[in-house]
């Protein structure tokens, strides 16, 4: 497995091992109850890229959203670094600064400016005082090149440069895992490739975790170390696939005769699972 | 300071310096042409001094050779005051910077040098003639200045050279007047004119000209305009009897009272309505029962409530805001996006952190529409009250005049009513974009 975290310059990462175990979610147990998550079984190693690849609606953000702690799970059991974060007995974990998420639709504070908003995290952690917060958040906009936004609000810069205050806000935390959930869904496929790399320049960097939804299989494949094909609802791993092709990478991947090989064997797969859900007439969301 | 030889430069050699610098590289061949006209090489000897902090900060320079030493004060807040400036590099920026009439650094040469320099003045002037390339220039003597001698809290003063509206300038009371002014340019204020003009000309000719059935016990125009301006009023009641600011101060004064009161009692409701599911299911069926009630049926019990017809009218008034504060309040925090908290406890913000830094700021949106609503709702509820109960006060005016047929004063009150309770609403939105500039800058983009 050439695609190993181990081989990053730094040394091998240690800490943000997930652990999903039979996990289980059912919503409305009660009434008309649908299984959106089936005894899903996933490993992601510490430093790990681990892309989560399937139809809308299948059921990916159930489970990234147990993993945070927004939703409990039915049964079954989730660990980080062999800590349980939730299980049949405690379904639902709290919500901490050592899984940051990144939202769908973008979760930076219109009303703070960027730096306010990278600095949120260790002022309210008391971790830092304001000054040295914004200071941290200062040097670290500047490492991914995000110069001349700090006072500007959000809604003043393109959503491109919005995507990336929000992973540097949720990388101030030092934190395990970073939590994915489709964030270039909305960008046009040009800002979706400069945005890549500039998610692998950080990734190289700071060497975390990183948990991806996504439903782009060309995004899985160039960034992932694993990808996981997930059938559609209910949710699990139809097919884990190991990108054998190593990192650091750039945009040149993409038109590798190894990439395109990786691709043509996932591509049935994935396209499957889409008839699927698009036959059982699943909502997009 | 030691000026050795200021001579004029070559346009065309200046052409060639310019674009290789950071800030000037993207501006056309014509303005570089034009800032030539203004440009003067000076040299330098290793061991000159150009300029010390505190000196005037007058002209901008630019390295062609040699090296300098550039240290900035500490007063400054940089966090690396030292920096050595080598060819085509830009230095003396303080003579763009809008509050800084003097030099922010040392700068001494440590090498034999040939600089540029351009009056900050006169480069301002040069921007401001095509303020779009203007604009991008400063810009990027933001960006440089941020980036290279990491001084981020100035760029702030950057000065605009803004033909538009850009983001960075708006604040507060230039959003105001840059309404005000792209106001004057559209034709909606004379479509407003017209307007008021057809319905006032409607007005005079329905009551002076064709004496219009309805219309004939009305007071016309002429005659109300007349009574207003009349030193001598008939009615007793003008723009020169003290009484009419007094009246006018009395109902400003009530609403004031009653509008502070429903704001600090109603947005903290309105708040933990939306904020707290308990507290909502507790208090939202008994606000929503009393909601509905109109003022005048609250009249009775305020007056045996409130010995003191003062208080009877100001809580009368309150009521009405109170309600609308409240409500749009709670909708406010309802209508903020899930994943702004979520994102919060992820940050590691407590209960009462996501509450203040998540909750209050993104429903203020909505309680501002709210106090609108208040305030305009406070006016009409002021004059209810003032009917039924108390001295003075423009319904009170509105009342007794009619009580004791004063028909133009009754007018002259409804006018006087409607210019004031326009004032009060305009001084919420502007209170309102105050506190808001993260809101305005967006709206304003949005109008780009």
């Amino acid at each position: 497995m050439s695609g190993q975290p181990g081989k990053l310059p730094g040394g091998a990462p240690t800490r943000g091992a997930i652990r999903i175990e039979d996990v289980v979610k059912i919503y409305d147990p009660g009434g008309a109850s649908v299984m959106a998550v089936d005894h899903c079984n996933l490993d992601i190693a510490a430093g790990e890229i681990c892309m989560i690849v399937g139809p809308s609606g299948c059921g990916k953000t159930t489970l990234l959203n147990a993993i945070a702690g927004f939703h409990e799970i039915t049964s079954g059991r989730i660990t980080l670094d062999g800590e349980v974060l939730c299980s049949t007995e405690r379904p639902k974990s709290t919500p901490g600064s050592d899984r940051v998420v990144v939202f769908q639709n973008g979760a930076l504070f219109p009303w703070k400016t960027n730096l306010d908003n990278v600095a949120f995290g260790p002022i309210m952690q008391g971790k830092l005082s304001k000054a040295e917060a914004r200071e941290k958040a200062l040097s670290m906009m500047a490492d991914a090149g995000l110069n001349g936004v700090e006072h500007n609000f959000p809604g003043e810069v393109s959503s491109g440069v919005r995507r990336r205050i929000e992973i540097v806000r949720a990388l101030m935390n030092d934190p395990k895992v970073l939590l994915l959930d489709e964030p270039y869904r909305a960008l046009d496929s040009l800002t979706k490739s400069v945005m890549h790399e500039a998610l692998l320049e950080i990734y190289y960097k700071n060497k975390v975790t990183i948990f991806f939804i996504t439903h782009d299989l060309e995004e899985a494949i160039f960034l992932g170390h694993k990808v996981a094909i997930m059938t559609s609802r209910p949710c699990k791993p139809k097919k884990i696939l190991t990108v054998d092709i190593p990192h650091p990478r750039d945009y040149g991947v993409l038109t590798s005769k190894r990439f395109r090989e990786l691709i043509e064997e996932t591509n049935e797969a994935v396209h499957e699972e889409a008839v699927k859900a698009f036959q059982s007439g699943e909502k997009e969301g | 300071m030691p000026t050795q030889d200021k001579q004029p430069v070559s346009p065309d050699i200046l052409l060639g310096i310019l674009k290789a610098t950071m800030p000037f590289q993207v501006v056309s061949d014509a303005m570089l042409r034009r800032i030539a006209a203004i440009s003067w090489k000076v040299s330098y000897r290793a061991g000159d001094t150009l300029y010390e902090a505190g000196g005037p900060a007058d002209d901008l320079y630019i390295v062609v050779s040699g090296k300098i030493d550039h240290e900035l004060a500490p007063g400054v807040n940089a966090r690396r005051p030292m920096k050595t400036l080598g060819e085509g590099d830009v230095f003396g920026w303080a003579a763009l910077l809008e509050k800084v009439p003097n030099r922010l650094a040392k700068a001494v040469c440590t090498e034999d040098a040939l600089v540029i320099r351009i009056n900050g003045e006169e480069l301002l002037k040069t921007f401001e003639s095509d303020p779009d390339a203007g604009d991008v220039v400063m810009s990027r003597f933001a960006t440089m200045i941020t980036r290279d001698y990491t001084v981020p809290d100035l760029i702030a003063q950057l000065r605009g050279i803004h033909r538009k509206l850009h983001a960075r300038d708006a604040q507060g009371m230039n959003v105001t007047l840059y309404r005000v002014s792209r106001w004057l340019k559209s034709p909606r204020p004379y479509l407003m004119l017209l307007g008021l003009s057809i319905f006032f000309g409607c007005w005079y000719l329905a009551v002076e000209v064709f004496k219009l059935p309805r219309f004939r016990e009305m007071p016309g125009i002429t005659t109300v305009v007349t009574e207003w301006l009349n030193p001598n009023p008939v009615f007793g009641l003008s723009l020169y009897t003290e009484e009419y600011y007094k009246h006018i101060a009395v109902s400003v004064w009530r609403v004031t009272q009653a509008f502070l009161l429903a704001t600090a009692l109603g947005v903290p409701l309105g708040l933990f309505l939306g904020w707290s599911k308990g507290v909502k299911d507790y208090l939202f069926p008994i606000f929503e029962m009393l909601r509905p009630i109109p003022i005048l049926a609250w009249v009775p019990i305020a007056i045996v409530m409130f010995v003191a017809t003062e208080s009877a009218v100001i809580f009368l008034t309150f009521l009405a805001s109170f309600f609308a504060t409240a409500l749009n309040t709670m909708l406010g925090v309802e209508s903020i996006d899930e994943s702004y908290t979520r994102a919060a406890n992820c940050l590691g913000a407590s209960k009462s952190q996501v509450f203040f830094h998540v909750i209050v700021p993104g429903a203020l949106p909505f309680v501002f529409t709210g106090l609108q609503i208040s305030v305009g709702v406070s006016w009409f509820s002021l004059v209810a009250a003032e009917m039924v109960s108390g001295q003075y006060g423009l319904g009170y005016v509105i009342n007794t005049s009619y009580t004791m047929v004063r028909y133009p004063t009754i007018i002259i009150g409804m006018i006087t009513l409607g210019a004031v309770g326009y004032v009060t609403s305009a001084m919420v939105r502007v209170a309102g974009d105050y506190m808001m500039q993260w809101r305005v800058r967006e709206l304003a983009l949005g109008a780009r």
